[in-house]
C-alpha cells in the first residue's frame, strides 16, 4: 500500500525566463513548498537516507532541448545538500514524465525497496519560442515521419483525432461534435478561476469566443482546431511525496490517502497505426481504453466509484475520447456528457476541476504529477475553491505523445 | 452572479474607454454602447484585441452624443471614463445623467479626482448610486480596480458593485474612501516621484539611469521606477503629483514636489514613451541598431544610458536567479555601499507609508497589497516586508514571483 502525503505546484502563470530564473530556482521553489505542505523536512531526508531508504524521482520530457541541460535526476543536489547520496533519476515517457516517474516510485515502495519517495516532475518551455518550442514537442510522436519541418505538429496530430473521431462514429454530426469540443474548452477556462495555480485564471474565455473558430484571435492550428482547443506552454513544477505504510505507522502519520491502483499502456507510435489498430474496437483510442479498465481491475472499482476526474486534456479532443475511455457513457456518446452537464464542475462526473491542461497549464513534464497532486487533493478535501464536495475516490488519466502512452491512477481516500 | 445587460461608456476612444468597454462586454457579457469613438472601427478593434476576442464584436455599439439619451436610457450602467478634468468631467455627467434609468449605476474611471465632488453633478436622487471605478492600464492584465465609495454610498451598493466587479469581470476589487488618488496611486506615485527626486539628488552620479539601476526588477517590481514614469507619461505623472501636492498633508508631503528636471521636459512636451522622447529615448541608428538613452539631469542632454554594476545588485540577481531569496535579501540587509542604503530606505519608506495610507483609505489592511500588486505589479509592502525585514503581516501573496534576476 502507498499512501500519498500530498506536495505543492508552482504557479503555472509564471515565466521563468521573465523571472530571469534557472532550473535550480524551479526546483528549490517545488521542493520547499512540497516539504512545508506535507511536514517533511531536509533534517528527515537526511536521516532516511542514512538508512537508504529514500529515493528521488524526476520525470521531464525534454530538458535537453529546451534549456541545454540533461542528467536532470542529479540536479536536486543542487537544491539541498541533504539530496547528496540519495539515489535519483529522471524518468521520460513525452507529456507522460511524471507519471513513470510516479509508477517507478510507487513500485519501489511496493517492493519494499524504500519507505519515501520524493517525485519532481517539471518543464522549463518560455525560454525558447513559440515555434522552437512547438518543433520540440514534434519529439513525442514519430519526429522523423509526423513531426520534422511541420510547423506545430502536435495541434496537426491532434486535429487528425477529432477528424478520426467523426470517421469512427458517423452518426455523430459535425456541428454538435466541434459544439461538444467548444464546450470543453470552456469548461477548463471556467473551472480554472476557481484555481489560484493555474496560467489562465485571469484569461477570458466563452462559448462564443470558443466557437467561432478561424478568425484572428482564434486562428485554426490543426485542421478543424482552433487555439481555444489547445492547452497551452508554461514554466512550471510540481513535487509529490509518497511513503509506504510501514513509514505511515513508524510515524504517526494520520495519512487516509493511497494510490489504489493504475493502468499503463502503449499503443502504437505513429498516429496513421493508431487509428488503423482501432479498426476492431468501438474506442477510438483502445488502449486509452484499456489502461482505464486495467485500474479499474486493480482497483477493485468502477466508474460508478470515481467521484471526480483529472483528464490530459492537451487538446479538446483528447478530453472528448476520455470521456468513454474512462466509462463515463458509451463510445460515441461523448457528446451527451458534455451536453447534459455531467462533466462540469457541479456535474455527477466533474472532469479537472483545476482546469486541466487547457486552463491550468501544461508544463509538459509537470503534468502528470500535477494530476496526481489534484486528485490528492481532491479526495483529501484540500482543494479550496475547486473542491469537489465528498470526493473519496479520483482517476487520472496522463497521455504522452499521441495518446500513445497511456497512464491512469486512481487514487482513493480509505 | 451580478450582472449588467447593458453599459454605456463614456470617453470610449481612450485608451482606457475602448479597453475598458471590452472588459464589460467579454467577461461581462454586456452590450456596451460607445460613446463617442470617432473612427468606430479603430476603437472597436483596439477593444476586440485588447482582451483577444473577436466573438465581443457584436456587443460593441458605436454611438455618438446624439444618441446620448437612447443609450443612457437602456443602461444599467454608466462608466464616464472622459479627459481627467473636472469641469468636463462634470459636464458630461449632468449631461448623461438627466437620461438615467432608476435604479442605474453611474460610474467614474478617475484616477484621482473627488468622487464626492463630481458627484455633485448628479440629481440628488441619483448621487447614492455613483461610485468611482478606477481601473488600471491595461485592464485585461492589470486586475486591480479600486471601488470608491461617496459620503451618500450605501453598503448594499457597495456590496452589489463589488461582486459584480469581482465575481463576473474579474477584477481585484479594493474599496477605498474618496481621497486624492485612492491607494493604488498615493502608495505608487509616492515612491515613483521620491525616486524621481532622488535621481535630482544624485545627478553627478548619473541620475536617472543611476537610481534605475538601483530599483531594478531584482528590487520586486516589473519595471524600475524612473521608466515607469517614462511609461505613464510624464503629464499623467505631473497631474497625480499636482493633486496629491495639493490635496494631502501627511508626512511624506515633502515627496509631493515635483523636480525641475520633470517640469521642465513637461513644458517641452517631451512627455516619455508616448511622444518618443521624455526621461528616456530610444536612438535608431541608420544601419536600425537601437541605442536607449537617458535624460541627463546636469547637462539636459540625452546620452548613452550607464551600464551600473553594484557590488550588492549583482550578488542579488545572482541569488535570485537560483531561487536563494534570502541569501539575496541578507546580502541587501548587510550592505553599506551608497547604493544599498539608498535602495533599503526606500523600500522601507514604501513600506511604512502603504501602512500609513491603507489605514486612512482602505477598509482593510489587504486592499493596499491587492492594490500594489495587482495595479503596479510590485511586490506588495506587506509582503516585502515580511520577505526583506523580517516582519509577520499577513499576507496572500508569494514574494518570490515578483523579484527578478533580471536578463
Amino acid at each position: 500500500m502507498v499512501h500519498v502525503l500530498g506536495g505543492a505546484q508552482t504557479d503555472f502563470e509564471r515565466n521563468w525566463k521573465k523571472e530571469g530564473k534557472n532550473l535550480v530556482a524551479l526546483l528549490k521553489e517545488v521542493i520547499h513548498d512540497g516539504f512545508e505542505e506535507t511536514g517533511f523536512s531536509f533534517e528527515e531526508l537526511r536521516r532516511l537516507n542514512k538508512e537508504n531508504r529514500v529515493e528521488s524521482f524526476v520525470g521531464n520530457f525534454i530538458g535537453e532541448l529546451y534549456i541545454d541541460q540533461g542528467h536532470l535526476g542529479s540536479f536536486l543536489t543542487e537544491v539541498d545538500e541533504a539530496f547528496y547520496g540519495v539515489p535519483s533519476a529522471r524518468f521520460e515517457a513525452a507529456c507522460a514524465s511524471s507519471s513513470v516517474a510516479l509508477d517507478a516510485a510507487i513500485t519501489k515502495i511496493n517492493a519494499g525497496e524504500i519507505d519515501v519517495a520524493i517525485v519532481v516532475g517539471f518543464e522549463i518551455m518560455k525560454y525558447v519560442d513559440s515555434k522552437v518550442g512547438g518543433d520540440i514537442l514534434g519529439r513525442a510522436a514519430y519526429y522523423e515521419k509526423e513531426g520534422k519541418g511541420i510547423e506545430f505538429p502536435f495541434p496537426k496530430l491532434f486535429g487528425r483525432l477529432a477528424d478520426a473521431i467523426l470517421e469512427k462514429y458517423p452518426d455523430l454530426d459535425e456541428k454538435r461534435f466541434m459544439d461538444a469540443l467548444a464546450k470543453i474548452s470552456v469548461i477548463n477556462y471556467e473551472n480554472a478561476k476557481r484555481n489560484p495555480k493555474a496560467q489562465t485564471r485571469k484569461w477570458f474565455m466563452s462559448f462564443e469566443q470558443a466557437s467561432q473558430r478561424g478568425n484572428d484571435t482564434n486562428p485554426l492550428v490543426g485542421g478543424r482546431l482552433a487555439v481555444s482547443d489547445c492547452s497551452q506552454v508554461t514554466d512550471g513544477a510540481c513535487c509529490v511525496i509518497l511513503c509506504s505504510e510501514k513509514y505511515v505507522k513508524e510515524k504517526g502519520i494520520d495519512s487516509k490517502v493511497v494510490v489504489k491502483g493504475y493502468g499503463h499502456r502503449n499503443a502504437p507510435l505513429l498516429f496513421d497505426k493508431k487509428i488503423k489498430d482501432n479498426a476492431n474496437s468501438e474506442y477510438v483510442l483502445p488502449w486509452t481504453r484499456q489502461a482505464v479498465l486495467d485500474a479499474y481491475r486493480r482497483s477493485g472499482l468502477t466508474v460508478d466509484d470515481i467521484d471526480v476526474f483529472e483528464t490530459h486534456d492537451c487538446f479538446t479532443s483528447s478530453e472528448y475520447a476520455a470521456i468513454s475511455a474512462f466509462g463515463i457513457t458509451e463510445p460515441g456518446k461523448e457528446c451527451e456528457a458534455v451536453e447534459n452537464g455531467t462533466i462540469a464542475f457541479s456535474g455527477k462526473k466533474p472532469i479537472n476541476p483545476s482546469g486541466g491542461l487547457i486552463g491550468c497549464g501544461h508544463p509538459v513534464g509537470a503534468s502528470g504529477a500535477r494530476m496526481f497532486l489534484d486528485c490528492y487533493k481532491q479526495v483529501s478535501g484540500k482543494a479550496g475553491e475547486y473542491q469537489i464536495k465528498n470526493a473519496k475516490n479520483a482517476m487520472m488519466l496522463n497521455i504522452g505523445g499521441s495518446a500513445t502512452t497511456n497512464f491512469v491512477f486512481i487514487i482513493s481516500k480509505e | 452572479m451580478k450582472s449588467m445587460k447593458t453599459v454605456t461608456v463614456l470617453g470610449a476612444a481612450g485608451a482606457m474607454g475602448s479597453n475598458i468597454s471590452a472588459i464589460f462586454a467579454s467577461f461581462g457579457a454586456a452590450k456596451v454602447y460607445m460613446l463617442d469613438i470617432g473612427k468606430p472601427d479603430k476603437a472597436i478593434d483596439k477593444a476586440v484585441k485588447s482582451v483577444r476576442a473577436e466573438s465581443i464584436r457584436n456587443r460593441l455599439i458605436p454611438a455618438d452624443y446624439s444618441m446620448l439619451e437612447e443609450c443612457v436610457s437602456e443602461s444599467d450602467l454608466v462608466f464616464e471614463s472622459v479627459i481627467e478634468n473636472i469641469d468636463i468631467k462634470k459636464d458630461v455627467t449632468k449631461k448623461a445623467s438627466q437620461f438615467l434609468k432608476q435604479g442605474a449605476y453611474f460610474c467614474t474611471g478617475t484616477s484621482g479626482l473627488s468622487i464626492n465632488e463630481i458627484s455633485k453633478a448628479l440629481p440628488e436622487d441619483f448621487r447614492k448610486k455613483y461610485f468611482g471605478v478606477h481601473f488600471f492600464n491595461p485592464p485585461y492584465n492589470m486586475t486591480l480596480c479600486e471601488l470608491i465609495k461617496t459620503d451618500t454610498s450605501e453598503q448594499s451598493d457597495v456590496d452589489y458593485l463589488k461582486d459584480y466587479l469581482s465575481k463576473q469581470l474579474l477584477r481585484t476589487v479594493v474599496v477605498c474612501k474618496d481621497r486624492p488618488a485612492f491607494v493604488g496611486n498615493r502608495v505608487g506615485f509616492q515612491f515613483i516621484n521620491a525616486a524621481l527626486q532622488l535621481a535630482d539628488k544624485y545627478a553627478n552620479e548619473g541620475g536617472l539611469d543611476y537610481i534605475d539601476a538601483i530599483f531594478g526588477t531584482f528590487t520586486g517590481r516589473l519595471m524600475a521606477p524612473c521608466n515607469t514614469a517614462d511609461f505613464v507619461g510624464l503629464d499623467v505623472h505631473k497631474a497625480i503629483i499636482d493633486n496629491l501636492s495639493a490635496n494631502t498633508d501627511d508626512y511624506e508631503k515633502q515627496s509631493y514636489v515635483l523636480t525641475d528636471y520633470l517640469k521642465e521636459l513637461v513644458g517641452n512636451k517631451k512627455l516619455g514613451r508616448k511622444s518618443g522622447e521624455g526621461l528616456f529615448k530610444l536612438q535608431i541608428n541608420e544601419d536600425g541598431t537601437k541605442i536607449p538613452l537617458v535624460y541627463d539631469i546636469q547637462t539636459k542632454q540625452y546620452r548613452v544610458k550607464n551600464r551600473y554594476k553594484f557590488p550588492f545588485a549583482e550578488k542579488m540577481k545572482a541569488y535570485l536567479q537560483n531561487g536563494d531569496y534570502q541569501l539575496a535579501f541578507n546580502v541587501l540587509r548587510e550592505d553599506n555601499s551608497q547604493e544599498a542604503i539608498i535602495c533599503k530606505n526606500l523600500l522601507k519608506r514604501y513600506v511604512n507609508y502603504a501602512l500609513f495610507v491603507g489605514k486612512e483609505v482602505c477598509d482593510d489592511m489587504s486592499g493596499v497589497d491587492d492594490a500594489l500588486a495587482t495595479g503596479f505589479g510590485w511586490c506588495p509592502p506587506l509582503a516585502l516586508s515580511n520577505a526583506l525585514f523580517g516582519t509577520n503581516y499577513p499576507t496572500k501573496y508569494d514574494y518570490r514571483s515578483f523579484f527578478k534576476a533580471g536578463k
